[in-house]
């Protein structure tokens, strides 16, 4: 496929989901412990940290652990409050034992958010919830970042074997965190429009052809030509790689 | 205490840091707002409208006699020295209520006060004594009698519309402020459902008719061209700015008057309120400014004049030539005018409450380069120029979060104004394929360049 | 004709052809694929979903317009009865694949199996439709 350029810092490979969850030093958070400190908890918690801090992609691992143990768990992403209903429905059909997860929980505000409490606890079912603050859940988790965790998402990105120390470099990587403020999502998105820079000259819209001044066209294509992963029924995040 | 940032970073195209100053200052900005309408409404409603609202409504019908006429004389003082007299006619009424026989001054909804006496005289004349009248007393006050009912809409219309205006924007802009103040961008989106529901930026735009993802361009060839085929619409945020201006100075100016007339009345009476006096000093001078602001972007339009575009065909397609004309208007001499071609692209990601829109311009072409334009007060200043689009270009593309654009961009350098830029929006639709009725015809080749033409 | 296979280990395996050299397509071209599963001994297929869309991909949420959709719930045309398949459809006239700075738009071919229970399995495969150049970085221009 001649011309085909992707980008592994595009959404697709960064968003909730698509990244393996890891702690502040970088290295993979074991699920399991997690998981019995959940249950430890009663099955309700909360995952707490700043903006960009990889709450949601913990959350979404951790959905798909409870998923593969063969429990249900629902997915809900609140933007406003017109996802609220959404949220309310899903707790409403949850059997006794799921756990609906809710990203972005502060969106409920204290009454909705009281609300939905009382309706788990009378369908018997958990809520796993993302929040920047303390919402009143026990916390199961508090997500810091780190230049050191950036470095570790961006190295499990795909290909990266390909282009990592040749598109872009350790320290291309620090600023990004640094111009950032330990924003992860911003910092992705600077290191999207440097590897991009990188692999402008291929070619260009009312140019005459096809040219490669990098040599990196083969390793971009292998980044995207094909995908393929388990997904779950109702998950809201498309799982693909 | 760490006092809050008054600056804010800015980090490629977008801007970081605090706010809080912001959101305090937009946060008085509408509690102002509200407080003037509640203020201006209240004293509308319950000085006028609902006088008026009792009369047509809650007053009961009963015959009477008229005993009596005259006129009612008031004087105001109108300083420094004059006095102002204005009469207005006034009927004795016999009539009766709950079965008690009253005679009472009437009271009209309609008469109008005028300095004028031989008017007052000529008004009371119209009515005889003796005869007999339909009129409508107060249940709640038998004494208060009128004899002609009716709306005075101009009153209510400012009733309702100005005040009602000042508060559903100081009110809306204040819950967003209450709202927002010390939660996350995930808490803060959660109170935006209304006006997500009512963004339109939130919807694809319609596709053309079997063409998937490439926008309809119904609205771009609804206009016709003075010499060629359509007239294009300009896209400028200067127009939105004239406009916000002046809705803001239109406004708050209502709210300065109103204060204004209230102190003023204060001082007829002999009264001082230096509460009042103080709130219109600060309330004024914004007025002043939000006026300033308006006349300067007004006069800045008018000076730089409008700009035209006219194309020969749409929508475009890859490899086509388009005849394009450039018309400017304006009184000035502009250093430079130039056309240029661009394609745009657009992405909008959303992660929890945090929307980022990203606009880059991945390629532009200069399709004509004007100097040392001159345009007079009775003719604009034309020209012609050929766009060529490239034969291997992207069509035009949208998606509910992600667009690619075409347009026209003019930009001008005015020698006594700021640089201006004024986009002006197309469609390209794909090369080699069957086009929509609208773009069916051949493509028009045109070879004519133009006269002024320095670069390309 | 070209070939693509994925791999996951101890998982399904789907091997897609596309009838085109370099999987590269024309508007209104009719495109036609085959493909091939393997790995899912062990596990009950139910219902097999194939279909052929366009997604945006970049900086942006990524939207996705569905040009044909099958699902195939007939026992005779799924594993272990039978582990190909094959389906066609004539490409529409837009959108054109466009490798764009912050905005891409890509074709795929999806084939989608459902096991028994929650679980499925997508196994994606992209091509081009039409020549559009890549854009480039406005900073890269010289």
């Amino acid at each position: 496929m001649p011309g085909m350029v992707s980008n592994p810092f595009s959404t697709r490979h960064t968003r909730p989901g698509s990244i393996a969850p890891l702690d502040a030093t970088g290295r993979p958070v074991d699920l399991d412990v997690l998981l019995d400190r959940l249950h430890g908890f009663g099955g309700t918690a909360a995952i707490v940290g700043p903006h960009g801090s990889g709450k949601s992609t913990l959350l979404t691992h951790l959905a798909t652990c409870l998923e593969r143990d063969g429990r249900r768990a629902p997915r809900i992403r609140l933007h406003s409050w017109a996802d609220i209903p959404a949220a309310w429905r899903a707790i409403h059909r949850a059997a006794p034992g799921d756990t609906v997860c809710i990203d972005s929980w502060e969106c409920t505000g204290r009454l909705v958010g009281g609300l939905l409490r009382i309706l788990a606890r009378v369908t018997g079912c958990h809520l796993l919830v993302t929040s920047h603050h303390r919402v009143g859940f026990p916390e199961l988790l508090q997500c810091t970042t780190s230049p050191a965790l950036l470095r570790s998402i961006v190295g499990g990105l795909p290909a990266h074997g390909l282009w990592l120390g040749k598109v872009i470099h350790a320290e291309d990587i620090d600023q990004a965190f640094a111009n950032h403020g330990g924003n992860l999502r911003e910092s992705l998105y600077e290191l999207y429009d440097r590897f991009e820079a990188a692999a402008s000259p291929i070619q260009c819209v009312g140019g005459d052809g096809s040219i490669d001044h990098t040599g990196l066209t083969g390793i971009y294509r292998k980044i995207h030509e094909s995908a393929d992963g388990f997904s779950y029924v109702g998950a809201p995040e498309r799982n693909l790689g | 205490m760490r006092l809050p940032r008054f600056y804010a970073k800015k980090r490629g195209h977008r801007r970081t840091g605090s706010r809080e100053w912001g959101v305090v200052g937009d946060g008085l900005f509408h509690g102002a707002l509200l407080l003037a309408g509640m203020c201006f409404g209240g004293l509308l409603v319950s000085g006028v409208a609902a006088p008026e609202w009792r009369i047509n409504h809650e007053f009961r019908e009963t015959t009477g006699t008229i005993l009596a006429k005259g006129l009612a004389k008031t004087t105001v003082a109108d300083p420094p020295a004059t006095v102002i007299t204005n009469w207005r006619p006034c009927l004795l009424v016999r009539y009766s209520a709950n079965g008690v026989m009253h005679e009472s001054w009437s009271h009209s909804t309609t008469a109008i006060n005028t300095s004028d006496r031989e008017v007052a005289l000529r008004r009371l004349s119209e009515w005889a004594l003796g005869t007999e009248v339909v009129c409508w007393y107060d249940p709640a006050s038998p004494t208060m009698v009128v004899l002609q009912r009716g709306y005075n809409w101009w009153l209510w219309l400012l009733s309702f519309l100005l005040p009602g205006a000042l508060v559903l924007i100081g009110g809306t802009g204040l819950v967003r402020v209450i709202r927002a103040w010390g939660k996350s961008e995930e808490h803060r989106a959660a109170s935006a459902g209304i006006s997500e529901l009512l963004d339109p930026l939130a919807q694809p735009a319609l596709a053309a008719p079997g063409y998937p993802a490439v926008p309809i361009c119904d609205d771009l060839v609804n206009s016709p061209g003075t010499v060629l085929r359509y007239r294009l619409p300009i896209e400028s945020p200067e127009s939105w700015t004239l406009v916000g201006f002046g809705l803001f100075a239109l406004l708050w100016n209502a709210v300065v008057v109103v204060l204004a007339v209230g102190a003023g009345l204060d001082l007829l009476g002999g009264r001082i309120d230096w509460w009042l006096f103080a709130l219109l000093v600060p309330f004024l001078g914004v007025g002043i400014g939000g006026i300033t602001l308006f006349i300067r972007s007004l006069v800045f339009a008018t000076a730089v004049g409008p700009t035209q575009l006219e194309i020969s065909d749409h929508p475009l397609l890859p490899g086509g030539r388009y005849d394009v004309l450039l018309a400017q208007g304006g009184t000035g001499t502009f250093q430079t005018l130039t056309l240029s071609l661009e394609l745009e692209e657009q992405a909008t990601f959303r992660q929890g409450t945090d929307t980022r829109t990203e606009q880059v311009v991945v390629w532009r072409q200069q399709v004509a380069c004007f100097h040392d334009v001159s345009a007079a007060t009775d003719s604009r200043f034309e020209a012609r120029a050929v766009v060529d689009v490239p034969n291997i270009a992207m069509h035009s593309f949208t998606s509910a979060h992600n667009a690619v654009r075409w347009r026209l961009v003019v930009r001008g350098t005015p020698e006594r104004w700021p640089e201006f830029c004024r986009t002006f929006p197309m469609v390209v639709f794909p090369v080699g394929v069957d086009l929509p009725e609208s773009a069916s015809r051949s493509l028009v080749v045109h070879t004519r360049t133009p006269s002024q033409e320095v670069t390309q | 004709m070209t070939t693509a296979t994925d791999r996951v280990p101890s998982k399904p395996k789907i091997e897609v052809q596309f009838d085109r050299p370099h999987r590269q397509h024309e508007p209104r071209d009719t495109l036609a694929v085959r493909y091939r599963i393997e790995g899912c001994d062990g596990e009950r297929i139910c219902a097999i979903e194939h279909s052929v869309l366009w997604y945006t991909e970049g900086k942006g949420e990524e939207d996705l317009g569905v040009h044909f959709f099958q699902r195939v719930t007939d026992r005779a045309m799924m594993p272990p009865a039978t582990t190909a398949g094959a389906f066609s459809t004539p490409l529409p006239q837009s959108p054109l694949s466009y490798e764009g700075v912050i905005v891409k738009v890509r074709w795929c071919v999806r084939v989608r199996l459902f096991f028994d229970g929650s679980r499925d399995f997508v196994s994606e495969h992209v091509f081009n439709v039409g020549h559009i150049p890549p854009a480039r970085m406005p900073s890269a221009r010289a």
